[in-house]
């Protein structure tokens, strides 16, 4: 299957990427002491979910698309740690300043409106920019599953 | 531009709109048509208010012409409309709405140069004929609309984009249109969250049964494990150098991964309960990445 599309490129890293920052996320999840212990499943449970979009930004290309530097921006403003990007940020707000501005009016804009919450970093993009994040946003989530689902196999008990 | 407008409006009211001339030109077709406009210009202030609307014509009046002055021109040209009737309207401003209708030229500046009377009566009848449509197909002549030109040029981009979504995303295919299209693609990119959350949760569960010795494993180790099974019998002689990593037993590792033909033996007790899960988990990974090559590529 070419990934190579002329107005979108979808060119996402392959499998073993994804596998390996997930597996690497996870691994540093378990050295936590306070992990494994049965009664806290619901922090676990996020935990474990945050690692993984978390390794999914990263292995999609860390600050190189927008939804990735939102994801971990958001990750990073939890543990209040300082996360540098590059001078793209203001090119960001800009545009989101922009868009919110003279969008809302249009039907358009309604229907890619729920498109936005749903993308991390949505709001700060215009629409057409918007539908090329969230055709690679799709294709990285789908990787993602699949090895967390490759895991899942794996771990199970037979 | 709205004073001009409007003073020819009032201009055509006080001149019962129509000269002798015209009828000869306009044909039946066309006497349907002015009497939609008489009727609607009719000597309300109110439907005069209701045609400022059409105000934003910045123009273009003097400029573009719908009217054919012959039969079979006309005709074309409501066969034109009635196509473009069927063509799905996109919900718009008026303003942008307007800013399209007024493309639609032939010999804009030959007609522009035609008496006065005959341009606004046409143009009054244009611009309701188009009332009814909104895709107006731009055609040569119209470079100074600048604005329709870009928006034109952006809506050609955006559909093009859907359309490559539409690959992406399975079971689009079915549904025509933005509106359905982009429900689909909520769904798929909803659906592909939940998952997510789902299997973190099954992860959490069955994560505490076994550790993950990962950073002394080598991201060559991984690559062979992960890709397909031609490659990772090719990447053999990588293994090679993975024994000189501090694993337990790292040489039945390496051996297990070798052969990848043979299958493992699950049930020997002296390794390591390590060694049994990631064996399970290499292979599981290195038999689903190969059918899912083939079936998600």
């Amino acid at each position: 299957m070419a990934s190579a599309d002329k107005p979108i490129n979808t060119d996402v890293p392959e499998k073993d990427v994804f596998a390996l920052h997930f597996l690497q996320s996870l691994s540093n999840l378990r050295r936590q002491n306070t992990f494994n212990s049965p009664e806290k499943t619901n922090d676990r449970v996020k935990k474990i979910k945050k690692a993984a979009y978390v390794s999914m930004a990263r292995a999609a290309g860390g600050t190189s698309r927008l939804w990735s530097r939102a994801l971990l921006r958001r990750a990073a403003k939890e543990t209040n740690k300082v996360v540098r990007f590059s001078r793209r940020k203001k090119r960001v707000t800009w545009l989101r300043r922009r868009s919110n501005r003279r969008d809302p009016v249009e039907e358009e804009e309604k229907e890619a409106e729920r498109l936005r919450n749903l993308v991390p970093g949505g709001g700060a993009m215009e629409t057409s920019k918007l539908i090329e994040e969230t055709a690679y946003y799709i294709k990285c989530l789908s990787m993602q599953v699949k090895v967390m689902q490759c895991l899942v196999d794996g771990l199970s008990p037979k | 531009m709205d004073l001009s407008v409007l003073e020819r409006v009032k201009w055509l009211q006080q001149q019962q709109m129509v000269s002798p001339e015209f009828f000869e030109i306009l044909g039946s077709d066309g006497r349907e048509e002015l009497r939609r406009v008489e009727s609607y210009l009719g000597n309300n202030n109110d439907e005069l208010q209701s045609f400022r609307h059409y105000e934003t014509i910045d123009g273009c009046i003097s400029r573009t012409s719908s009217f054919q002055m012959e039969q079979v021109k006309n005709n074309e040209e409501n066969r034109v409309i009635a196509l473009q009737n069927k063509r799905k309207t996109e919900g718009k401003t008026e303003k942008r709405e307007n800013k399209k209708k007024k493309i639609k030229t032939e010999d804009e500046t030959e007609s522009s140069m035609k008496g006065k009377s005959n341009m606004s009566n046409s143009e009054t009848s244009s611009e309701i004929e188009k009332r009814d449509y909104i895709h107006v197909r731009a055609r040569r002549g119209e470079a100074t609309d600048r604005h329709s030109l870009a928006e034109r040029a952006r809506r050609e981009k955006l559909s093009k984009k859907m359309k490559c979504l539409q690959d992406i995303v399975p079971g689009c295919n079915k549904v025509t249109g933005k509106a359905g299209m982009l429900d689909e693609i909520i769904n798929y990119v909803q659906s592909l969250q939940q998952q997510v959350e789902f299997l973190s949760m099954k992860l959490s569960v069955l994560n505490p049964e076994l550790e993950f010795h990962i950073n002394e494993l080598s991201t060559k180790q991984f690559q062979a494990c992960f890709t397909d099974l031609p490659e990772a019998v090719s990447k053999q002689s990588m293994m090679v150098d993975a024994s000189s990593f501090p694993l337990h037993q790292t040489t039945s590792l390496d051996y297990s991964v070798k052969n990848s033909n043979q299958t493992i033996s699950l049930g020997s007790k002296e390794q390591t309960s390590w060694e049994i899960h990631s064996q399970c988990l290499y292979n599981n990974l290195r038999t689903d990445s190969v059918s899912n090559f083939f079936s998600f590529k």
